[in-house]
Parts: C-alpha cells; sequence; structure tokens
C-alpha cells in the first residue's frame, strides 16, 4: 500500500536538507500533481485564496470603514445596489443596509470575522482533538476507554443542539463561541486520530522505531503523528466549513455574536427584517458570500480526501 | 437481550443525569436569576425574602436534589418569563415540531428515492449528474439562509404560500394537526423543504449508492431472466433491498430534524419548541432553557435505544450482548 506523505512534514525536510536525487518526485510534488488533476478542486482553491485576501485585506481595500459612525450616514439606508453614496465619493455596488452602511464594506469586514471564528476553533479543536485521540491511543485501558466512551456519546448527539446548550450557558461573544465551537468540534478529530494512529502503531516503522529504542513519546509525536496528518488535514478542512456555516448559524438565531462583531450571519439576521419589504439584497449578498466560501472549502476538502486517501490507486 | 436493553436503560439513565446535572449547574453560573424575578424596585429585604423563598440560598448540591425530586415527579420548574410549568410549555408547543420534523422527512423521502434511483439506474446521463451536482450544493447550502431565499421566492415575490406560521390546525382521530387540511399543508411546506433540504441530499446519496450496487447483483438478474417487467424489477425487488439502509438512516435523523427544527422555526415563526428555545435563551428563561435539554437528551437516548434494538431484529448479525454500547 502506498501512503501519500504528509506534506507539511516532507515540505519542511525537503526545505532543510535539500533533495538528494532531484530527478526524484518528492512525495509533496507528488500530492501537488495529483490535486491539480481536478479542475473543480483548483478553481475553488483560487476562489477560497481569493475569498481570504480579501477578507485579511478589508481595511484596505473597502470605501466606507462600516463601524466608523463618521463615515456613514442614516439618509444612505436601504439603498438598491448600484446606488451612488450621498458624498459622491464612491458607489454602493451592493447597495446599504438598515443602517445605512456599505453592504460590500460590510461583508468584506463580515468575512474577516467568519473566517477568523471559523479557522480559530478549527486549528484549537484540531489541537485539543488530535492530543486527546494520541493520548487516549497511546495511554490505552482506562484512558482510552473514557476518551472514547465521551466522544461516542458527544457525537450521538447533533453539533447544533450541543452549541446551543453551551452558549445558553456561556453568553454572546467570539471567545465564546469559539468556546462552543470547539467543544463541539474536538470529538470529530479525536476519534479520525485515533482511528489512524491505531492502523499505524501495527505498522513496522514503528516496531523499527521501537527496537531503536525510541522513547515512547518520541515515537507518538515524531513517527505516529506525521502518518496520521492526511485524515487530519481532511477532516480539519470539512470541520473548518461546518464551523463557519454553525457560527452563521448561531449568529443568525441571534445567539452567537453581538452586533458588535458582525459575521456574515448576523449580517444576514439584520436584513432578515427587511425581505418581506422586498429589499432581499440585506440577507442575499451576505449570505452568496458565506455561500461560496463554505462551498469553496467543501469542494477543496472533498478533492483532498480523494488525493490523500491511500486506498485509491494512483 | 433482556440484560442488554436493562443495561442500557441505566446507562441511558446515567447520561440523562450526568446531562441534568451539567446543565443545571451551568445555568446556575452565570450569574443570579433573582434580578429577573423580582420588581426593580424593590428593597433588601424584599430581594432576600424573595431567594430564600425560591431556596437560592441554599447551597448548589441541595438547589440540585431539590430540583432531581421535582423532576422526578415530572416537574422541571416553573417559567420566568411565563409564570407556569416549563414542561407543560415545551409539551405544548411538541405536537407543532413533531408535525414539521414529520412532513420534513416525508418530504425527503419522495423528492429522495426517485431522484436518485433516478441517478443509480442511469448515472452516465447528464440528469444523474445534475442530480448529483445539486446534492452536493444540498450539503454545502447553510439552512437558514436557503429558508430566507425560499420567503424571497416563494412568498415575497411570487405570493404563492404564506411565509410565517401554521395555519389552521383541525383535529383528526384525536390528532390536531395542519397536516389534514389542504391549507394547512400550504402553510408547512416551505418550512417543512426547508427542513428536509440537507435530509434530500442525504437521501439521493444513499439510494443511488445502493442502487448501482444492487443492479448487478445476480438476484436482479435472475428476475429480468424470469422476464418480469422492469417497472416490477425496479419497483419490488430493488426496493425492497435498497430501502433498508434509507429508512435505517431516517429513523436516526429524525432526532436530528428536532434539533435542526429550531433554525427553521425560527425563520418561519413556526410556532414549535425550538423556537421557544430561542427566545428563552435570549430571555435567560432558564427553567425552560433546562427542561427543553433534558426534554431533548431524553428523546436522543430513546431513539438511539430504539434504533440498537431495531438494528438487532432487522439483522441477526448484530449481537447486542457483546456490543458495549
Amino acid at each position: 500500500m502506498k501512503l501519500a506523505e504528509p506534506s507539511v512534514a516532507a515540505a519542511e525536510t525537503e526545505a532543510a536538507g535539500g533533495p538528494l536525487q532531484p530527478s526524484v518526485e518528492t512525495p509533496f510534488q507528488r500530492f501537488v500533481a495529483d490535486f491539480r488533476d481536478s479542475r473543480i478542486a483548483v478553481g475553488a482553491l483560487a476562489v477560497l485564496l481569493v475569498t481570504v485576501v480579501l477578507a485579511i485585506a478589508a481595511p484596505w481595500l473597502v470605501p466606507q470603514n462600516p463601524y466608523d459612525l463618521a463615515q456613514v450616514d442614516i439618509l444612505d439606508a436601504r439603498l438598491p445596489p448600484g446606488t451612488p453614496s450621498s458624498t459622491g465619493t464612491f458607489t454602493h455596488w451592493l447597495g446599504t443596509d438598515g443602517a445605512g452602511r456599505d453592504l460590500l464594506s460590510g461583508i468584506l469586514y463580515g468575512l474577516r470575522i467568519s473566517l477568523f471564528v471559523g479557522v480559530a476553533s478549527g486549528l484549537i479543536a484540531m489541537a485539543v482533538g488530535s492530543a486527546l485521540g494520541l493520548a487516549a491511543t497511546y495511554a490505552g485501558g482506562r484512558v482510552e476507554t473514557l476518551v472514547m466512551r465521551v466522544v461516542d456519546l458527544q457525537l450521538s448527539f447533533p453539533a447544533i443542539l450541543v452549541a446551543l446548550m453551551l452558549i445558553a450557558v456561556l453568553g454572546k461573544g467570539v471567545d465564546k463561541i469559539v468556546i462552543a465551537l470547539v467543544t463541539v468540534q474536538w470529538a470529530y478529530y479525536a476519534r479520525t486520530v485515533r482511528g489512524s494512529a491505531l492502523v499505524e502503531s501495527r505498522k513496522e516503522y514503528v516496531a523499527a522505531a521501537r527496537c531503536l529504542g525510541l522513547s515512547n513519546a518520541r515515537i507518538v509525536f515524531r513517527h505516529i503523528l506525521p502518518n496520521c496528518l492526511p485524515p487530519i488535514i481532511v477532516v480539519a478542512t470539512v470541520q473548518t466549513a461546518h464551523a463557519i456555516a454553525l457560527e452563521a448559524t448561531l449568529s443568525f438565531l441571534g445567539v452567537g455574536l453581538p452586533q458588535t462583531e458582525p459575521s456574515l450571519g448576523v449580517l444576514i439576521a439584520n436584513g432578515f427584517e427587511y425581505m418581506l419589504s422586498g429589499k432581499h439584497w440585506i440577507s442575499f449578498f451576505p449570505g452568496l458570500a458565506l455561500l461560496v466560501t463554505i462551498v469553496s472549502i467543501n469542494l477543496v476538502g472533498d478533492h483532498l480526501r480523494d488525493v490523500l486517501n491511500p486506498r485509491l490507486s494512483r | 437481550m433482556t440484560a442488554f436493553i436493562i443495561r442500557r436503560l441505566m446507562q441511558s439513565a446515567g447520561v440523562v443525569l450526568a446531562m441534568s446535572l451539567i446543565v443545571f449547574t451551568g445555568m446556575h453560573l452565570i450569574g443570579d436569576p433573582v434580578y429577573l424575578l423580582v420588581n426593580p424596585q424593590s428593597d433588601q429585604a424584599e430581594i432576600e425574602a424573595a431567594i430564600r423563598r425560591l431556596g437560592l440560598d441554599r447551597p448548589l448540591w441541595e438547589q440540585y436534589l431539590h430540583f432531581l425530586k421535582g423532576a422526578a415527579t415530572g416537574y422541571l420548574g416553573d417559567s420566568f418569563v411565563h409564570g407556569t410549568s416549563a414542561l407543560k410549555l415545551i409539551l405544548e408547543r411538541m405536537p407543532a415540531t413533531m408535525e414539521l420534523a414529520f412532513a420534513s422527512l416525508l418530504m425527503a423521502v419522495v423528492i429522495g428515492i426517485p431522484l436518485g434511483l433516478y441517478a443509480g439506474l442511469y448515472p452516465q446521463g447528464i440528469a444523474a449528474r445534475v442530480i448529483m451536482a445539486t446534492s452536493i450544493l444540498g450539503f454545502s447550502l447553510p439552512t437558514f439562509w436557503v429558508g430566507i431565499m425560499m420567503i424571497m421566492v416563494f412568498a415575497v415575490m411570487l405570493g404563492w404560500l404564506p411565509s410565517t406560521g401554521r395555519g389552521p390546525t383541525s383535529t383528526f382521530l384525536g390528532m390536531k394537526s395542519s397536516l389534514f387540511t389542504l391549507e394547512g399543508w400550504r402553510y408547512i411546506v416551505l418550512p417543512a423543504l426547508n427542513l428536509a433540504l440537507l435530509k434530500v441530499s442525504l437521501v439521493i446519496r444513499l439510494t443511488r449508492a445502493g442502487t448501482s450496487e444492487a443492479i448487478h447483483q445476480d438476484y436482479i438478474k435472475f428476475a429480468r431472466a424470469k422476464g418480469l417487467s422492469r417497472r416490477r424489477v425496479v419497483g419490488v425487488h430493488l426496493m425492497k433491498n435498497i430501502l433498508i439502509p434509507v429508512v435505517t438512516v431516517l429513523g436516526l435523523e429524525f432526532g436530528n430534524q428536532i434539533a435542526f427544527a429550531v433554525v427553521t422555526e425560527t425563520i418561519f415563526a413556526w410556532p414549535g419548541m425550538g423556537r421557544l428555545l430561542i427566545s428563552s435563551i435570549q430571555s435567560l428563561d432558564r427553567p425552560v432553557i433546562v427542561a427543553y435539554l433534558i426534554i431533548t437528551v431524553l428523546m436522543f437516548v430513546i431513539i438511539n435505544l430504539v434504533v440498537d434494538i431495531l438494528y438487532s431484529v432487522l439483522d441477526p448479525r448484530v449481537r447486542l450482548g457483546e456490543k458495549s454500547a
């Protein structure tokens, strides 16, 4: 069985030592070549990168800081897309919201918050879940039973219910929603890591490392963990998309982020009240931005799953 | 089998108890409910009297035991906002949620199975590819946004369907539901479709996978060789075999539907228990939150248990005694 090597670790080794035989394809190059096979996935990745750049560069790109009250005029409220602003310096290409804020600017700022919450909770959940999954496999016995029981128990309840329960206890705010999302997601990572760590720990290279007298910690972190990375990466992409969608849902319900942290979900919720009077753009465009982000992450993740799956012959 | 059920029941009771403890303690960590209950103008003595009356001066473990004692007799506390029993509030709204969840599962089956069957029978066709691409979209689309868009298109722009509320209910065989009248269906169709969206994608994928696998099996070839009509082969022989996983998954998803109904109910102003939960969270109505969570956890534990038992009944290879679920 040919295992697609973890790209990150391999790339680092290459960068550090330099390739011994330049003609041989490195695992990372093979990974890149495999990934390029799907035009849809490459397109999705491009869209995703553009989204991230737009979100990060938002303060320098947008015509108006929507949360600086000096720049917002309430008389501009609910303008349809394409209307010039009352100051005459720029055009509201996507219209304005109920408080007169430029919607395009609001969306780019909202994208920042949504992506930050999604990525931060994804990374923390990955660290916590992977560590617990590895620890469970490494310790075995009671610890393993306990951790995996909690995982099973948590995964038997829908994510939104667990998140709502936590939000009811914790309250609103970025930090609280990240805590809720991490609590919801860590179990997926723990289960994935334990599954692949169990498989890896029975392989010959682990036995070889044992024979060399390496410490258990070194075997777990330097030998087993890198080989568990491919499934972790796949779960991470899918779960980040989930986290963004879940945060948007909670914020839409009015129990996620407060008005002072307007993520895309908050923007959609704000526009919802104008929906029945036909002012659809206030909800439509933030939703479109959310949709593009989630779909592109899912498409990339879907293809990553195929590329990193050792069982598919390549 | 009996031993398994008893053991599972005990484990389930443990889970519910642990959940109630977590929720109960969590609720008491976030502040003092007494200021929500007393008159804002009341003085210190009145506040202290209220605290004593509500038992809030007791240690937390004593309050919890008191709560458990009440719970054992079916009393989960009174709502701060409505002033009536929290359990009653939830049970009043439960039929609306159940009706929504049921209608959406029905839609998932009615829409999902034919499409999945078609995609499995003619996998090379353009229609099949469109169906599969749409099902990927169905997984990615945020439910609440699709709901908003549905309101925009069908209620605001076209004006075909009502966008909010449950509509008139009528009584049939002792059950009150809006499913018995055409007018009621007009109200439920948008919310149910919205809630069904994810499940439609799931059913399409399950049915397609099952169909493309079963189509090459010997019993299908044999049925064809017997000279049965295509309609009968697909409708009876194929369907019977692919429906088992679909039915199991849908059974498991029923609980999910109730949880996700929170979102749909908020969008379409459906008077169910999910909307009650959201408004209770916003108004910090703790007894209702605690009662909702305990009831939902109880429901999930029961659904999981029933599914496990059904598995062993349907599939003799599953031996419950050995499973440490």
